[in-house]
Order: structure tokens, then C-alpha cells, then sequence
């Protein structure tokens, strides 16, 4: 494994260890809850008595929030070890791969679109409209949640992809 | 050992009693009651870590837990329900329903009783495995 290294420095060895790997699933776990809860916030915000403006928030401020829930789903549920499983074809039929590659790029489309929506919402329904303070913040806490979810996503595929040293290394 | 078990049982138990009062207090003082959701959210954090561990263990053929899903999604949620036990009375304090004060009580408390919980978990599983 060593001489098919590109970089000069070694990877450290606490990034392959299980303690990082569970403490990565864990630590997008907290972040999937601090998005979901800002979101949730605005929400709030925007029924309680403390929201003296015109604008509130409809089911049209979810709408990025699901899309990006369902790549969160999407790219998480595929086996990691089917991508790349084309050009080894000890599985037998080769549309495996292909097939994983399909619905991965749905679930990042989908994520993807979730976050350009949260920033949609953002523009279109408050900054557009002149939206002050208070009533600022439901948009960009659409725009931050959708973004935390993308994070979660990210943490939780990088410590999926962490392997220990007695199992095969994943290259993507 | 047996002194040190019953000593660790005392003091967990003490910190459980601490816990359980500041939550309390923090509902009753002001006579709103949205903070026992704290407990609810703390109580049933440890479950989904338990129930995976219990649904790995039948085919557990491959490697030593690392490359377990079911696992994996017991501990992302609770990561989420950890969270969610802090984040639920800072969001009920930014919109007015309770007080910052009950804010800060009942997020100390429900600390208080997921630590009483997981601490209680560890001890329990290093004396069985003896």
C-alpha cells in the first residue's frame, strides 16, 4: 500500500481508526439535528408573538429542507463497494455499478437542489421583498439548514469511507 | 469492588436526583411545562444505540462492527437525539415560549441525566465483563 501512495505525508493513523469513524456517524448525527432545528426554529419564530412582520413561513420554506432530507437517504443508502465494482466483476452482473452510479447521481442532484432551493426561497420570498431583521432570519435559516444537511451528508459519507487497516482500502 | 460499585451507584443516583430537580424546577418555577420535554429526549436517547447493538449481533459475520450499517444509524440517531435534547429548549427560549432561565436549568439538568445514563451503561458493562 505504501509505494502506491501519491502524497509525501502519510495519511495519520487516527483517521483509519474505528473510534474516528464512530465518532464522525455521531458527529453528523449532531449536525443533521442543528439544521433540522434551525429550520424548526423559523418555523417558530414565525407563529409566535415575537414575529411582528408580514411574512411567515409556509410549507414552501420544507420544500428544500425535504429534497435535501432525500439525498441525505439516497447517497447514504448505496453500498459504497458497488461503485467501483464494474471493473473487478467478481459480482457477476455488471449493471450493479451502473446502477449505483444512477441513483448516487440522483440522491446529489437532489441535494444539490435542495440547497439552490433554500437559497431560492432565501431571495425570492425575503431579501426580494425587503425583508427586515426578524423576518430575515426564516430565510437564511432555510439556507443554513439545507447547507447542514449537506454537511451531515459529507461527514457521514467520509467516515462510511473510512476503513480500517485489515479491510480493503476503498479508492473514489 | 463491591464498595467501589455501591459508592459509584450513590453518587450516580445523586447526580440522577440533581437532574431530575433542576428539570423540575425549571418547569415548575414558571408554570410551563414544555421543558419535561427535555427528559423525554434524553430517556430515550440511549435506546436506538441499544436496540442496533441488539439487531447486529445475529449476523454478525463480518468484521469486528466497522463495516455495520444498522450500527451506524443507531449512532446517528443519537447524535441527533443528543442534540436535539440541547437544541429543543434553546428554540422554545428564542421564540418566548419559555424563559432563559428555565432554558438554562432544564438543558444543565437533562445533561445531567443522559450523563447519569451513559456512565451508568459503562459501569454496568465493565462489571460484567469480569
Amino acid at each position: 500500500m505504501s509505494d502506491s501512495r501519491l502524497f509525501r505525508f502519510p495519511k495519520p493513523a487516527w483517521l483509519n481508526s474505528a473510534t474516528t469513524r464512530s465518532a464522525g456517524v455521531y458527529a453528523a448525527g449532531a449536525l443533521f439535528a442543528i439544521a433540522l432545528f434551525l429550520q424548526i426554529d423559523a418555523a417558530t419564530f414565525s407563529k409566535s408573538h415575537l414575529n411582528g412582520s408580514v411574512f411567515n413561513v409556509t410549507f414552501i420554506d420544507w420544500i428544500p429542507g425535504i429534497f435535501s432530507l432525500l439525498g441525505l437517504l439516497i447517497i447514504n443508502s448505496i453500498d459504497k463497494t458497488r461503485l467501483s465494482g464494474d471493473s473487478f466483476s467478481y459480482s457477476g452482473d455488471d449493471g450493479v455499478a451502473w446502477k449505483a452510479r444512477v441513483v448516487l447521481f440522483m440522491g446529489f442532484a437532489a441535494m444539490a437542489g435542495g440547497l439552490a432551493g433554500g437559497v431560492t426561497v432565501c431571495v425570492l420570498k425575503y431579501v426580494v421583498k425587503g425583508a427586515e431583521w426578524p423576518a430575515l432570519w426564516f430565510g437564511i435559516a432555510c439556507v443554513v439548514g439545507n447547507a447542514g444537511v449537506m454537511m451531515s451528508t459529507v461527514v457521514l459519507w467520509i467516515s462510511q469511507n473510512m476503513e480500517d487497516d485489515y479491510t480493503y482500502n476503498l479508492a473514489l | 469492588m463491591a464498595m467501589a460499585g455501591i459508592k459509584t451507584i450513590i453518587v450516580l443516583s445523586f447526580i440522577l436526583a440533581i437532574g431530575f430537580l433542576l428539570v423540575i424546577l425549571s418547569s415548575a418555577l414558571f408554570n410551563n411545562f414544555l421543558t419535561l420535554l427535555v427528559v423525554a429526549t434524553y430517556c430515550i436517547a440511549p435506546i436506538p444505540n441499544w436496540l442496533c447493538g441488539k439487531a447486529s449481533n445475529q449476523d454478525d459475520f463480518t468484521d469486528s462492527g466497522s463495516g455495520n450499517s444498522v450500527v451506524e444509524l443507531g449512532r446517528f440517531v443519537t447524535g441527533f437525539l443528543v442534540v436535539m435534547g440541547v437544541a429543543l429548549p434553546v428554540v422554545l427560549a428564542h421564540c418566548d415560549l419559555i424563559r432563559p432561565e428555565a432554558m438554562v436549568m432544564s438543558i444543565v439538568g437533562g445533561l445531567l441525566i443522559y450523563g447519569t445514563i451513559i456512565s451508568f451503561t459503562m459501569f454496568f458493562r465493565q462489571e460484567e465483563e469480569f
